[in-house]
């Protein structure tokens, strides 16, 4: 009895943590490359959500919804990212943080005038549906399925930033991206890239995290709090540290309410600060890049 | 300072309340029940005075609602404060309108019972409900119909914390037994490990407050892990309320839950009132509309029955009168101008398009304790 519900919270912990992963991967690729703290990540996350609504309500196809809301994040992302993010490179960081918390704000604003604030929800398809018997539980499919495509994703994307070109393009402009450029790589292509890449991953998040949940416009608030936690915890910048750090938090999660219910919110900012004592620039931070 | 607005040809309400945010679309809601009564029904008069409205935006935040409602008073001159949504706004307007006397308070949600607990005001009239009455009512169906033991569980804030205590005395005082009760964090999405916590506790029925998104969330969740199986989930009723139901769906089938207003409610008072509604705003009227609404009628008795709109004499005019709410039996309540009124059990059942409440049972003339206030 004591040991399942054990098991079944470490299997709730490992899933909301896998989950958290594919939202702060995004902000951590985009500020390790680009040093742009975008505060409009969990807008993007919350646009999936609505647009994954939208195309089922247009197709009644949740599977459509799952790969064109994604994509048309990501579209929306590469737009924000050339006609605004791209002019400020180089200035100070300020502006970036600006401009991305008054995308936040539009956005939010935009979404209330389209879709109303009232709270909406993407219903489950019907082969998702129901439960998995797990021997010593039960958990329901859909949340399993979510666990599978956030290991998957998290998976490949390491694989491509350590072994494809792209990749090593990647890693190399965050280290010197002056020098990508003097070697003939348009290290602006690269950071359009990266950001589409991290919006497509939010929009992937906020469409199967809506179904799972709720789908309302201050959904953008609660997971952006959580997502810088968990990449300060981290460190800034590390790919490994947003694993890790969403890992970390997805246990809290999961084991704060049966130690601790009342203080579960705050677990989370005290271990952030309990890191930054020990280690200021997070888990797997360089101290060096800031 | 003009020509002193609020003369003897006009009637002006001032809404604070929140348009932006979370809260926005209770906002809404509350000025078309209003509009709905005064523009529509009464064609934009009262007794023959013109009704003018001014408008502002209080967000979430105390002292914004607190300057708004200050302003309104004293340069707007306005007869009626309608408003606000959150308790927490309420508690920081009740000095400016205690304190300048000029005008009404038709408080159209904020139902946090302290609001008459400490230093009662006369001119604060509850035309939504206070947190009592949302909360202990249910304790003896629960008990009698459901199971005698209970875990308790809700949104750890000011409001989720009054509904689960307020439920627990009144569960207690008639012999049931609290087994555990589990707060989760306002604005918490993912909800499976608080859900782990109520099936650990080995009750058979959960009592909760959660609303908005978290209603939905909670709802959701608690039925993918199979918890409606082995449990009966009960609570207040913006758990199950019409702004968060259709996006509930089947996950919120067989539920109770405890509120002053069900759209699906068979009268004639209350059929009027939704055909009136949605044939003018195209959407079905919510809790927050029935609110809105009976603010307008309140403002209309207040004026009608005083022959003016000097504050005092309205005050005398609506104390201890009932109005005629689609809810059912509403009276302001002499003593602390909170309403007595009927309170509806529903349960959740099967429609045509997904799921609808439908009444179990009314509990008539609700009133509660008065907290020491006596007007």
């Amino acid at each position: 009895m004591v040991f399942e519900g054990i098991a079944k919270t470490a299997l709730l912990g490992f899933e909301m943590g896998m989950t958290l992963v594919l939202v702060t991967v995004g902000l951590t690729l985009i500020f390790g490359m680009m040093d742009v703290i975008n505060f409009a990540h969990g807008s993007l996350y919350m646009l999936g959500a609505y647009f994954g609504l939208a195309v089922v309500g247009v197709t009644g196809n949740w599977w459509a919804a799952l790969l064109v809301a994604p994509l048309l994040v990501g579209l929306l992302g590469g737009l924000i990212e050339y006609f605004s993010i791209r002019p400020l490179y180089g200035r100070n960081p300020l502006y970036h943080i600006l401009l991305t918390f008054g995308f936040a704000i539009m956005l939010h604003g935009l979404v209330t005038e389209i879709w109303g604030g009232q709270v909406q929800n993407i219903s489950t398809p019907a082969v998702l549906d129901g439960s998995v018997d797990l021997v010593l539980f039960s958990y329901p499919l859909f949340r399993l399925f979510v666990l599978g495509v956030s290991i998957a994703v998290t998976a490949a994307l390491w694989l491509a930033i350590r072994q494809s070109d792209f990749g090593i393009v990647m890693r190399a402009s965050a280290h010197d991206s002056e020098m990508v450029d003097a070697l003939g790589t348009d290290v602006n292509r690269v950071f359009t890239a990266v950001f589409v890449l991290g919006a497509v991953l939010a929009g992937l998040a906020g469409v199967l995290l809506g179904t799972a949940r709720a789908v309302d416009p201050g959904m953008a608030a609660s997971v952006i709090i959580q997502a810088f936690a968990i990449v300060v915890i981290g460190g800034l910048g590390s790919y490994r540290g947003a694993v890790v750090g969403a890992f970390i938090v997805g246990m809290l999660n999961a084991f704060g309410p049966m130690f601790a219910p009342q203080f579960t919110d705050a677990l989370l900012y005290l271990l952030m600060a309990a890191v930054l004592l020990v280690k200021p620039a997070g888990l797997f931070g360089n101290p060096e890049a800031t | 300072m003009g020509g002193g607005g609020g003369g003897s040809d006009s009637v002006k309400l001032g809404f604070v309340l929140p348009f932006s945010g979370t809260y926005s679309f209770l906002g809404e809601s509350i000025v078309n029940g209003v509009k709905l009564r005064l523009d529509q029904q009464l064609d934009g008069e009262i007794d023959g005075r013109t009704v003018e409205y001014v408008r502002q935006d209080t967000g979430a935040d105390p002292s914004t609602g607190a300057s708004i409602t200050q302003e309104f008073l004293q340069s707007e001159n306005v007869d009626f404060i309608v408003g606000p949504v959150s308790s927490a706004v309420a508690g920081a307007m009740k000095p400016e309108i205690a304190g300048t006397g000029s005008a009404i308070w038709l408080n159209a949600n904020a139902g946090n019972y302290k609001l008459v607990q400490d230093n009662c005001t006369k001119y604060h009239f509850r035309t939504s409900f206070n947190t009592w009455q949302t909360s202990a009512p249910l304790a003896s169906f629960v008990k009698n119909n459901v199971s005698d033991n209970v875990v308790l569980s809700y949104a750890n804030y000011t409001f989720g914390q009054q509904s689960k205590n307020l439920f627990r005395e009144e569960f207690e005082s008639i012999g049931g037994t609290v087994v555990s009760e589990i707060g989760a964090p306002l604005g918490t999405s993912d909800y499976s490990s608080f859900l782990q916590e109520i099936e650990n506790s080995g009750a058979d029925a959960v009592f909760s407050f959660f609303a908005g998104s978290d209603a939905v969330n909670y709802i959701k969740q608690f039925s993918s892990f199979g918890l409606n199986e082995t449990m009966t989930q009960t609570g207040s009723g913006f758990l199950l309320s019409a702004d968060t139901l259709q996006a509930q769906g089947k996950a919120a089938l067989g539920m109770y839950s405890l509120l002053h207003y069900t759209p699906t409610k068979q009268s004639d008072r209350n059929q009027e009132f939704v055909d009136a509604y949605s044939g003018q705003f195209d959407a079905t009227p919510n809790v927050y509309a029935c609110q809105g609404y009976d603010s307008g009628l309140a403002a209309e008795m207040a004026v009608k029955e005083a022959g003016g709109t000097d504050a005092d004499t309205m005050v005398d005019s609506l104390s201890g009168k009932e109005l005629d709410s689609p809810r059912g039996y509403f009276k302001f309540r002499s003593s602390t101008h909170d309403p007595i009124m009927d309170m509806d059990i529903r349960q959740v059942v099967e429609a045509n398009e997904g799921v609808r409440n439908e009444v179990v049972e009314t509990l008539s003339k609700v009133e509660g304790p008065t907290w020491g206030c006596s007007l």
